[in-house]
């Protein structure tokens, strides 16, 4: 039952993938990457992440997208003013990332056999022990991302705020 | 971790200048926290400590590499307080954001050179790189400023995804973040570990090749680097500064310590693409630098030829790499702070005059030598530097890195830095042979044109920051140049 659900979860989320670069219209693609999103979102429910899940749909799939969705409607983006690119650069974009998926499957193609992590342990994705992992082992990079959203919003700021002459 | 909570102090009292008041004393209070920062990590000089479960590192390397990179902003933060303070076209945003920025930054880059666990790594290549976006943009009214920091942007966050992934394939395939258990992992032959046996290797290497990616375009090496020209060149002068020395020197720092001590033991998997990744950034990076006619877009050209030759020294891998590019580093920083700083000078007076943001060509250089003897010397000392002319700190930098990919044996690499290093030759000799020769309003000599040069660029105009961070740059090119071994033994 997990595992159909799983190739159920898998195949959504590559259809709504290729669809959100596939769509023409800008709406209809934020729509299809927040299916995509909520996939993902069953994931981690059925790896026994749940605060993964959580966050998951509430950061991307509610706030994140309700950005685009905005940005996408002050902009306008609806009109087709987006300039072609030429063949030349389609083709090479087209063999650098074929090469990758080479380079992917490949990697992939003996991961089957791979051993079962160590820290295989199924409660590991609950809130009590993410919490003890990340304010233990993690403290540090814990501490250290709050430097980062300070710098982030010191830069949302300064790029926001009227000049003064 | 002394030095970072400095660090992060300063950032913040730069928050809080504005609202306080103290925004005149904010350069001296920023000026002596850097220097303070410098002498907590002297103070931790061989100790090797390690903070939270092996989170950072504070090897001698680490601090030798912060010592660069604060020593740096100390200059950096010299010659760009004039343009902060009175940017005739407004820079459009207040000085105190710009400190803040620039110090965050500054934390992200320590981070990068200490880390030992891949979670920090990637940590402190955004907190460098988010900063940078924002300061590459800041002059607002003007159009190639917003589409650098567009570009920066949207490449920066692509390339971070490439590492990103490549953090969570190894991850996959060995189980741990931790520098120090990986690099044991990849190196342990003699008792075969699990994944060996199990069929991960690939997940491995697809893992590093990712991560090499992503580093490389942090580093700008072709052909990862399209948008280092235009973001240099769009950029504020000082802002393009930074860029070209901390954030190049942060990101070599952070490349070496993972390959270097990391993954090393899988030399095979990743030193091919580096091998041709080197020459191709060598040749072209040189090649292209020869037909631009903006300064600061050839100076763009050259920063991304000069990755080139410190990519050598990661690929050359012995004792002696360590110390080259810290050496190379250095010289390198020394020697770019010099060159924008006379090309803000510059660029400033020329805006001041015109009432419009102007770009120096190699004409506007032309005939500067007589308008302003120290300026050009302070250029033609940098340019002759980042040529490497001997007896400069640029010769010995590019002697060292030479010297130990020789050692390697890698021969016909050394034989193509050569020859980008004589097409570099050229063009930093044209700066200069236009600098010293004769303008075209010279040439003309009319009579009128004395009293037009009252207006020109006199020695009088180079305020006195301006003027020690030039006489520093110059002197530390000579000393480095006369003393290099003062530097290289401490590794």
């Amino acid at each position: 039952m997990t595992m159909y659900l799983f190739y159920f979860l898998a195949f959504l989320a590559i259809l709504c993938g290729l669809m959100v670069i596939l769509e023409k219209n800008p709406v209809h693609s934020v729509l299809y990457l927040i299916i995509t999103f909520f996939a993902l979102a069953g994931h981690y429910l059925l790896l026994n992440a749940q605060f993964l899940f959580i966050v998951q749909i509430m950061v991307y799939a509610g706030a994140i997208m309700v950005l685009f969705l905005f940005v996408i409607m002050l902009l306008n983006l609806n009109k087709e003013t987006e300039p072609h690119k030429s063949n030349l650069v389609k083709f090479a974009a087209a063999i650098s990332a074929g090469l990758l998926l080479v380079v992917l499957v490949a990697a992939m193609k003996g991961a089957e056999t791979l051993p079962a992590p160590a820290t295989t342990n199924a409660d590991m994705g609950l809130v009590k022990n993410l919490g003890q992992v990340l304010f233990t082992q993690f403290l540090l990079p814990f501490e250290t991302a709050s430097l980062l959203f300070l710098a982030a919003m010191v830069g949302a700021v300064m790029l926001g705020k009227r000049d003064i002459k | 971790m002394k030095t970072l909570y400095i660090l992060t102090a300063l950032g913040v009292i730069a928050m809080l200048a504005e609202m306080f008041r103290f925004k005149k004393f904010l350069l001296p209070i920023v000026l002596i926290g850097l220097l303070g920062a410098i002498a907590s990590s002297v103070k931790d000089w061989n100790t090797n400590i390690h903070y939270y479960n092996y989170m950072m590192t504070f090897d001698n390397f680490a601090i030798l590499f912060t010592i660069v990179l604060c020593a740096t902003a100390f200059l950096w933060f010299m010659m760009s307080q004039n343009f902060l303070d009175s940017d005739p076209i407004a820079i459009g945003s207040s000085k105190t954001d710009h400190y803040a920025l620039v110090l965050f930054a500054l934390c992200g880059g320590m981070i990068m050179v200490s880390y030992s666990n891949m979670v920090m790594l990637f940590l402190g290549i955004e907190i460098l790189s988010i900063p940078m976006y924002v300061l590459a943009g800041s002059r607002k009214d003007s159009l190639s400023s917003n589409e650098a920091s567009l570009k920066y942007f949207l490449m920066g966050a692509f390339a971070t995804g490439f590492l990103l992934f490549g953090i969570a394939l190894i991850y996959g395939a060995t189980g741990t973040f931790d520098l120090k258990t990986l690099s044991y992992f990849i190196s342990s032959s003699a008792t075969v570990p699990t994944w060996k046996v199990s069929g991960a290797e690939p997940l491995l290497y697809a893992g590093i090749l990712m991560m090499l990616i992503g580093l490389c375009f942090k580093i700008s090496a072709v052909p990862f680097h399209f948008w280092a020209p235009d973001v240099y060149t769009g950029a504020p002068t000082p802002v393009t500064a930074f860029m070209a020395t901390i954030v190049k020197t942060a990101a070599f720092a952070a490349f070496l310590r993972l390959f270097f001590t990391c993954f090393s033991g899988m030399g095979s998997v990743w030193m091919n693409t580096i091998w041709v990744l080197a020459a191709l950034t060598i040749l072209l990076g040189n090649i292209t630098a020869v037909y631009q006619t903006s300064v600061k877009r050839m100076l763009a050209y050259s920063s991304i030829s000069h990755a080139g030759y410190m990519l050598l020294a990661i690929l050359a891998m012995n004792d002696h790499s360590l110390g080259s590019v810290l050496f190379y580093a250095a010289a390198y920083s020394v020697a770019t702070i010099g060159a924008f700083t006379v090309l803000s000078i510059i660029e400033n007076h020329q805006a001041t005059r015109n009432q419009q943001p102007a770009t120096v060509t190699f004409e506007t250089l032309s005939g500067l030598a007589k308008q302003n003897k120290f300026l050009s010397f302070a250029m033609t000392i940098s340019m002759l530097s980042l040529a490497g002319i001997p007896p400069l700190a640029g010769f010995f930098g590019k002697y060292y890195i030479f010297t130990s990919a020789l050692q390697s044996g890698y021969v016909w690499l050394v034989l193509i830095a050569v020859l980008g290093s004589l097409i570099g030759v050229y063009y930093y000799f044209r700066i200069i042979i236009k600098m010293y020769s004769p303008s075209l309003t010279d040439l003309q000599a009319q009579p009128t044109a004395v009293e037009e040069k009252g207006e020109l660029l006199s020695f009088a105009e180079v305020g006195w920051d301006l003027r020690i961070v030039l006489i520093l740059t110059i002197l530390l090119a000579l000393l480095l140049g006369i003393f290099p071994d003062f530097i290289i033994r401490l590794i």
